[in-house]
């Protein structure tokens, strides 16, 4: 029965890893802190993964563990600024459709992002996954309006980073 | 906000660019322990309750008070003592009912109110141990001033004396407690200082948008 659980487990986790990588690259630096927050991730999901009933996507369920990992269980703090993460973007940049003037704004926003705080993080990673106020508002546990009032907020903060 | 979708754009784009983790490495994970701030938490509170447990063990008072004659104060200091153990059974009861909620399945606000609650517990817990100590310390005292015959040279310096001598042995045991009150503060202030700063920060963070 449990060796079954895992292996479901292990195989629906491998499908959906990249919902952690994007958090992880989201929230740390460099490679080691990457791998270190995925598997900090892993293991809390692993441990909630028995209450998991199916009757939400594991996708969705994925998301809010895989969250508060990295908001509130990762104890190593996620914001540094430093050159490293700057390099982040550096393999993002395809050469097949270069536009250098664009490639340089997407950078400059990656940068920007970083120096958010984790909280305001968050609310940028649901943005940039299509997630809706409702979503944001149950995952973080705020109020729907709230969170949109955070949301335009935030994104004066990054106006003002790019164009100080 | 222009630049906003464009970095959506980069980000569904890159969205499968990630190095792939294997099943067996997530086995591996997986038969890994945790190094999250819940799991320490618990270790740390564990570790205080066992703590003070042993120091309310070796404390066992009743040779002295036998030594002193002093059966009556006997069986107060015995209903003391089992009041003690009740107390601190409810409260290991208590950190474990608040442990076992913590889920991360909820959503983040009420994760870290769950997490902040069982610290609070272990916390009120130690707190709790100092005021029995303190307690204990000035009721040691007053005991051993009118009952205890090696007391009979303090008792004197202080009929002496007068309210200098009182005022000094006063002195001497807010001294005491004041040192141990401060030594165990800076502890926790450092030891939880460290530990949940983040959490701490987030929680307040969060807490702001709902103003």
């Amino acid at each position: 029965m449990s060796q079954d659980l895992e292996k479901s487990f292990v195989k629906q986790l491998k499908e959906n890893q990249n919902i952690i990588h994007k958090i992880c690259r989201l929230y740390t630096s460099g490679d080691d802190a990457h791998n270190d927050l995925f598997q900090e991730i892993t293991i809390q999901l692993w441990k909630a993964y028995p209450k998991f009933r199916g009757d939400s996507k594991f996708t969705t369920w994925a998301y809010r563990v895989a969250l508060n990992t990295a908001i509130t269980l990762y104890r190593k703090s996620t914001r540094s600024i430093s050159t490293m993460e700057f390099d982040n973007t550096k393999h993002f940049i395809k050469q097949e459709d270069y536009n250098y003037e664009e490639e340089e704004q997407i950078k400059l926003m990656y940068k920007a992002v970083y120096q958010l705080n984790d909280i305001e993080k968050a609310l940028i990673f649901m943005y940039l996954e299509d997630k809706d106020y409702e979503e944001i508002s149950e995952t973080l546990g705020i109020s729907e309006v709230n969170a949109r009032v955070k949301m335009n907020r935030i994104k004066g903060k990054l106006k003002k980073i790019l164009n100080p | 906000m222009k630049e906003l979708d464009l970095l959506k754009k980069d980000w569904k784009k890159n969205e499968n660019s990630f190095q792939q983790v294997s099943e067996n490495d997530i086995y591996k994970m997986i038969h890994k322990n945790s190094s999250s701030v819940v799991r320490l938490i618990m270790i740390i509170g564990i570790i205080e309750f066992l703590f003070w447990i042993g120091i309310s063990l070796f404390s066992n008072n009743d040779e002295y008070f036998q030594k002193l004659n002093m059966d009556n104060i006997l069986l107060y200091m015995r209903i003391l003592t089992y009041a003690h153990y009740a107390i601190i059974v409810t409260f290991i009861y208590l950190f474990y009912k608040n442990y076992i909620v913590i889920s991360t399945t909820d959503s983040t606000k009420i994760l870290m109110k769950n997490i902040l609650k069982t610290r609070r517990t272990v916390n009120i817990y130690v707190w709790y141990n100092l005021g029995m100590i303190i307690f204990s310390l000035i009721l040691g005292f007053m005991l051993a001033y009118f009952y205890n015959p090696d007391f009979a040279l303090v008792k004197e310096k202080i009929e002496h004396d007068g309210i200098k001598a009182i005022l000094f042995f006063i002195g001497i045991v807010i001294a005491i407690v004041g040192v141990f009150t401060v030594v165990s503060w800076l502890f926790y202030k450092l030891l939880y200082g460290f530990l949940m700063k983040k959490l701490y920060k987030n929680y307040e963070e969060l807490k702001k948008i709902d103003l």
